[in-house]
């Protein structure tokens, strides 16, 4: 199984290896949670895209629940729309 | 009545008397509407992901309540017309 695309376009696509188990799936007790930054943080890339299931390994079930819950995450600027989230600890 | 969340983003330059009326405020909005407050949490003084209204800073308080559905758009609106209110966001709580 792999994610690698071989188009005629070129490969632009990386290849990133995918966790095989829905991660909520197999952890009951992993509520998805607008308000946990640092999990918010872990379905977006580095430029704040959410980041697609192929790569995540989340259910579509799930993936709907994290997709919105990033955009409450964002809307209470927990998390940027875009760019890079800077991580500074002095709240 | 369902339970909801309620995170609202006060400016962060106000003073302590200051962000306790305005705590106040919203408590009592929730009240007045028949509601039943669960739980109040100060997360603080947080930097925001972005800037808003030129800020960088923002005072998070989160609020877990009982309200009836048909007067959270009334609140959501409330929250809105409130200056000091940089952001606010009201789910239902599963």
């Amino acid at each position: 199984m792999s994610d690698y695309k071989s188009n005629g376009g070129g490969d632009r696509r990386h290849y990133v290896s995918k966790p095989k188990f829905c991660q909520f799936c197999a952890d009951k007790n992993l509520a998805i949670d607008y308000k946990n930054v640092e999990l918010m943080t872990r379905f977006v890339n580095e430029t704040g895209k959410i980041r697609p299931r192929r790569q995540t390994g989340t259910c579509a079930k799930h993936q709907r629940e994290v997709a919105k819950a990033i955009k409450n995450a964002r809307h209470i600027a927990l998390i940027p729309f875009e760019g890079d989230i800077w991580y500074d600890q002095n709240a | 009545m369902h339970t909801y969340e309620l995170v609202y983003i006060l400016q962060a330059d106000l003073d302590e008397a200051t962000l306790n009326g305005l705590a106040e405020t919203v408590e009592n909005l929730i009240k007045n509407a028949n509601g039943e407050i669960i739980k109040v949490d100060r997360w603080g003084k947080r930097r925001l992901a972005y800037p808003i209204r030129k800020l960088t800073e923002g005072y998070y308080v989160f609020v877990s309540f009982k309200l009836d559905p048909a007067e959270v758009a009334n609140l959501r609106r409330t929250l809105g017309y409130n200056e000091q209110i940089l952001r606010s966001i009201v789910v239902r709580a599963e």
